[in-house]
């Protein structure tokens, strides 16, 4: 602890700037670590305690997937002696069209037993105080409860008009009460509005169905067991959860995103992990002298190393905290980015305006960073510990730290990588290609010294030719220091490789989406109740579409109802279509399965067609019988057909209208297809459309064109994180190169100043610097690229296995490649500006003095 | 060629230096001159004004009729590199450049072309009679030879004036006298204005004149008093000088 104090102390304050560029590097693992983990959970948390507030005093929940189930199901449940009070529920998220606002989630509920679950406390408004009587709320359908921030924000009243767009056209709702904040009326931030349940049906045209039922048990009844007796009650098509199980919904679907969010997170702090080594490798050996003086003073060995190690955990804390913040900072910049990507993605729309700071989590970063520190440490500490007094203090001698580590360095390469060759040919165990992955880095991490001396090598004689002093001396001094360079190098190799890998998945993706698109997504038009294909809250009747054939110019109208329902507990896009007007304009062959045959069985209702993802993801073949809980009861239908379909993330099953109908009861319609007729104009029609239904319904005419600019969009959006990923790499790239050549100035401060005495000029000194920053960002920029043509391997068959379930094709993303490649350059001489200047600066007289 | 008129240097940190005060000092072209003095009297102070490594904080100094006050950083070295060449004690050659690519630096840095850099940096290594050496990293250089391939590079653009820090302080007695009559054999060829700081009384007296410091002031400025034949190795009794 003195020695810190006495030796390290004054060594921080004199190299400050230095001291701060290793903390950089912990500083940015931390931040993005903390960032993106807070902002993520932010979003699911807040969608937990929306769930949970939603909730009040209920104890079991019953739905049906997204599907609903018919209001006679309440009577059966009600009739059950252990409960209590059962009170039917709807409840959707609706875009109030007001800037600013976002979304409003309603709650539709039936107010007369409702309050004995949630408790709506009520500001007594004075002028209207019917509202305490439940039967007054009930008896006006056009009443809405709203909270206070809604009504404050909004400026309404108690009795105050507002208009809504629902199924049976423009409505105006009357304020009828406003609830206290806290409790329930803090759900989905503040953004909710109460109203009947039966108004509810029709506003969101759902028919004479409930999308949930929430119940309470009488005292001394057991849970589980009224559980129990309720699925056999209702069968297998329905869920009886409790409600925080719900929000474990949330977490299945967004858990692709959570994923992937995590990976680059964790990357970003063992990127982090690598400046800091260069930092403390650096700082070994241009304190040798110091060490040499401590270790003749008596120091041991031990002493030594604590001496760094300890360093390292103060460089951690201060680091980690420092990340801290800026990770708050960075968490709430992405919130609102991520509730409403998860929102417009998987429908399950989510208002996040505040982020929750996890204090678990915090103290995980800190620690986290903390052990990034010191292990980055380790070696570095090491060195220190092995300094030779002796030689430590002959002046101008160097002692070679590093013999005998370099091969058995490349030894250890080998035959990590010749594991990681093995763990490939057990591909189809998971966990060996995981494996295989990790050893591959690994063995790329313990080559790259040698690479980037090899690179260097082969650099020298182009740099010479560029500028005979100045490329000599810059190739030399990456020859001669590659401790000063390797961290450098290593990390940017990784980030490039993180980018690369990315960057072609995302563009293989993009390719099969656009693909899709353009071959399978043929229709003209699309008439949805939403703006957004993936909202389903507000449903279309049946009868719409026999109107809409009417309309002149439409050729073919199809009927679409999709939702979510639960497959081996997995929440599945479930799309139910007349498949016989589908194969019509079938474009695509099946991925497996006959055709004609598989066109057939389906429409029979006698298989399902999957979507090649939910095959992959879930593990099924052609032929595999797939159990499908339906509301009256379980189907057992075989996957007669494997296609390629894009248009859910978790993968989807197709069944044909009648056999939904049939069993679901259900005959509402999610979306229009619509196929023009021949010479038809599409402008025509959608004005026509307009026209007929006006502001009796609503709904919204999109375009191919608009929809698939939308999912285009939306797959831009979900790919964003590879954004973020690029910012880390432009970043560990600026972070490196500075902080190699702040040391390599110091170190070759004679150097420069001998070139200076000799004649040379300012220009050619900092020439000097520039190539060495162009170097070794040359250097890090080849085995990026190359490490990131073997990750892009991994990370395919991660997707198509693990993740996403498509299969795409390996292609090299040499656009990424090419702009990456000036990129980094430009950032490497930008990062060498300020060095160069101070290279520049320094008194002649004091470089040329002896040490 | 040279010309100092009251030139001081003053070194301003936690405590005051006055490293020269008030110098005043000429050298015509063509004379080998020594500087001799105790330690931290300002000899290597002067050489680096001289030299333009460092300005003055007061005074004018004058090179082949141009003064250096008020010249740009660039302006300064582009002066250096055309006037004069530097051999430093402890030789500041750069190791992982062979003895020609260290001899060759100043042409570069010049921008030559590649042909003429490399004959001139032949005739340099012959001149001081390294030419078996050139391939050879400074490492494998013995002192003397490093010192010689530190004179080739002072060398390479023939300026008219060389300035030598102590250059044999780091050699043994021997390998001292033979760089010392490299020096002096140079001068004589080239007719270089050598000046030189030494610690070496028998060097310091055999050269024409003498300028002795002490606390930053001229304390003497004489002719030298011995003459040399065989390199190094004085004619007259040593004990004559004091
Ligand atoms: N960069 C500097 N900063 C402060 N003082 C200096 C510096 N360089 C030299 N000095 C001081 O100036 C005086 C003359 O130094 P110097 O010319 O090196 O002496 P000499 O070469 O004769 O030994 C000394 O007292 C020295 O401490
Ligand atoms: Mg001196």
């Amino acid at each position: 602890m003195i020695l810190l104090k006495l030796i390290s102390w004054p060594y921080v304050r004199q190299h400050l700037p230095r001291w701060l560029l290793t903390i950089a590097g912990i500083v940015l693992g931390v931040a993005v670590f903390v960032g993106i983990h807070t902002a993520n959970q932010s979003v699911v948390y807040a969608f937990h305690q929306t769930v949970d507030r939603i909730a009040g005093s209920t104890q079991l929940q019953i739905s049906a997937g997204e599907t609903g189930f018919d209001e006679t199901v309440l009577d059966h449940v009600q009739a059950v002696p252990e409960v209590r009070v059962a009170v039917p529920v709807i409840e959707a998220v609706v875009s109030t069209g007001v800037q600013g606002q976002g979304n409003l989630l309603i709650l539709g509920v039936d107010m007369t037993g409702d309050r004995s679950l949630r408790d709506y406390d009520l500001e007594s408004s004075g002028a209207d105080d019917d509202i305490d009587d439940p039967l007054v709320f009930l008896a006006q359908p056009d009443s809405l409860m709203v909270t206070d921030t809604y009504a404050r924000e909004n400026h309404l009243g108690p009795g105050a008009k507002v208009p809504m767009s629902t199924m049976d056209g423009q409505k105006l709702f009357t304020i009828r009460g406003i609830m206290k904040s806290g409790g329930l009326s803090s759900a989905f931030g503040g953004n909710l509005a109460v109203m009947d349940v039966y108004a509810a049906q029709k506003v969101f045209g759902r028919g004479r169905k409930f999308d949930r039922i929430d119940l309470a048990l009488k005292d001394g009844a057991n849970l589980e067991d009224v559980r129990a007796k309720l699925k056999t009650l209702l069968g297998t098509g329905f869920q009886v959860q409790v409600p925080s199980a719900r929000a474990q919904q949330f977490d299945s679907i967004s858990r692709v995103y959570t994923l992937t969010a995590n990976v680059t997170s964790v990357f970003a702090l063992f990127i982090g992990m690598f400046i800091i080594y260069n930092t403390f490798q650096i700082a070994v050996t241009q304190r040798r002298t110091e060490i040499g003086i401590l270790r003749a003073l008596g120091a041991t060995r031990r002493q030594i190393r604590t001496l760094f190690l300890g360093e390292s955990v103060v460089a951690g804390l201060f680091g980690s905290i420092l990340g801290l913040l800026a990770g708050i900072a960075i968490a709430r910049g992405m919130t609102g980015y991520i509730a409403s990507l998860l929102g417009e993605i998987f429908g399950i729309a989510q208002k996040a305006d505040e982020i929750s700071t996890n204090p678990a989590l915090m103290t995980f970063a800190v620690v986290l960073g903390v052990i990034t520190s010191v292990v980055a440490a380790v070696i570095p500490a090491r060195s220190a510990a092995r300094v030779d007094p002796v030689q430590a203090l002959q002046k101008g001698k160097y002692q070679q730290l590093s013999a005998g580590e370099n091969r058995a360095r490349r030894i250890a390469a080998l035959i990590i990588a010749i594991l990681a060759a093995a763990c490939l040919l057990f591909e189809r165990y998971r966990i060996f290609f995981y494996v295989g992955d990790a050893l591959a880095v690994l063995a790329a991490l313990l080559l790259t010294p040698t690479f980037a001396l090899l690179l260097a090598r082969a650099l020298r004689p182009l740099l010479r030719w560029m500028r005979p002093v100045e490329g000599t001396l810059a190739a030399d001094s990456l020859l001669q220091a590659p401790r000063r360079t390797s961290g450098a190098v290593a990390a940017l190799m990784l980030s490039l490789a993180l980018v690369v890998a990315l960057g072609g998945l995302t563009r293989a993706s993009y390719d099969s989406i656009f693909g899709w698109l353009t071959v399978a997504l043929n229709p003209d038009l699309f008439v949805s109740p939403s703006q957004s294909l993936t909202q389903r809250d507000f449903r279309f009747p049946e009868s719409m579409g026999a109107q809409l054939r009417a309309i002149p110019g439409i050729g073919e109208v199809q009927l679409v109802r999709d939702a979510r329902i639960e497959i081996q507990g997995k929440p599945t896009m479930f799309v139910a279509a007349d498949i016989a007007d589908l194969r019509r304009h079938a474009t695509l062959p099946p991925v497996a399965g006959n055709t004609e045959e598989m066109f057939r069985l389906a429409s029979q209702g006698k298989a399902v067609l999957a979507s090649e993802n939910f095959a992959l993801l879930n593990g099924f073949k052609l032929g595999d019988v797939v159990d499908i809980p339906s509301p009256s009861g379980m189907l057992h239908l075989p996957i007669a057909g494997i296609v390629t379909d894009y248009s859910d993330e978790q993968g989807s099953l197709l069944v044909d209208r009648a056999l939904y109908k049939r069993f679901w009861n259900d005959s509402t319609v999610n979306i229009f297809r619509i196929y023009l007729a021949p010479g038809a104009a599409e402008a025509d029609v959608k004005r026509r459309i307009l026209d007929t239904f006006g502001n009796q319904r609503r709904l919204f005419v999109l375009t191919n064109r608009d929809v698939r600019r939308y999912i285009l969009r939306l797959t831009d959006q979900w790919f964003g994180i590879t954004y973020v990923q690029i910012a880390v790499a432009v970043l560990v790239a600026v972070l490196g190169i500075v902080n190699t050549l702040t040391v390599s100035i110091t170190d070759r401060r004679r150097e420069l100043g001998v070139l200076q005495a000799v004649g040379g000029l300012r220009n050619q000194v900092r020439g000097t610097i520039w190539l060495e920053a162009l170097a070794v960002g040359t250097v890090g920029l080849i085995l990026g690229l190359a490490l990131g043509a073997l990750q892009l391997y991994y990370s395919l068959h991660i997707s198509a296995e693990d993740m996403a379930g498509l299969r795409l094709r390996y292609e090299y993303p040499y656009p990424i490649a090419l702009w990456l490649l000036p990129g980094i350059l430009l950032v490497a001489f930008l990062s060498a500006i300020a060095p160069a200047e101070t290279a520049v600066r320094g008194s002649l007289v004091e470089a040329l003095e002896y040490e | 060629m040279i010309e100092l008129a009251s030139v001081s240097k003053v070194f301003l940190g936690k405590r005051t230096v006055t490293a020269l005060e008030n110098v005043d000092l000429s050298i015509s072209r063509g004379e080998m001159v020594s500087i001799v003095g105790p330690s931290g009297s300002g000899k290597s102070t002067l050489l680096n004004l001289i030299g333009g490594l460092d300005t003055a904080s007061s005074g004018e100094i004058e090179i082949d009729g141009r003064r250096l006050s008020g010249l740009s950083d660039d302006e300064l070295t582009r002066l250096r590199r055309d006037k004069i060449g530097f051999i430093f004690q402890f030789f500041n050659l750069l190791p992982t450049l062979t003895c020609q690519e260290n001899v060759s630096i100043p042409l570069h840095l010049r921008g030559w072309p590649k042909k003429k850099i490399e004959e001139r940096a032949n005739e340099l290594l012959n001149l001081v009679g390294l030419s078996p050496r050139r391939e050879h990293l400074p490492d494998e250089l013995s002192g003397g030879e490093r010192q010689r391939c530190a004179i080739a590079r002072a060398l390479s653009v023939y300026p008219p004036v060389l300035l030598a820090d102590e250059p044999t302080g780091n050699l043994d007695t021997h390998t001292g006298a033979e760089i010392l009559a490299l020096i002096r054999d140079l001068h004589e060829r080239l007719g270089s204005t050598v000046l030189i700081v030494t610690h070496d009384i028998h060097v310091a007296e055999s050269c024409a004149r003498l300028v002795a410091l002490r606390d930053g002031r001229i304390e003497e400025d004489r002719a030298g008093r011995l003459k040399y034949g065989v390199p190094g190795v004085p004619i007259h009794d040593p004990a004559e000088t004091h």
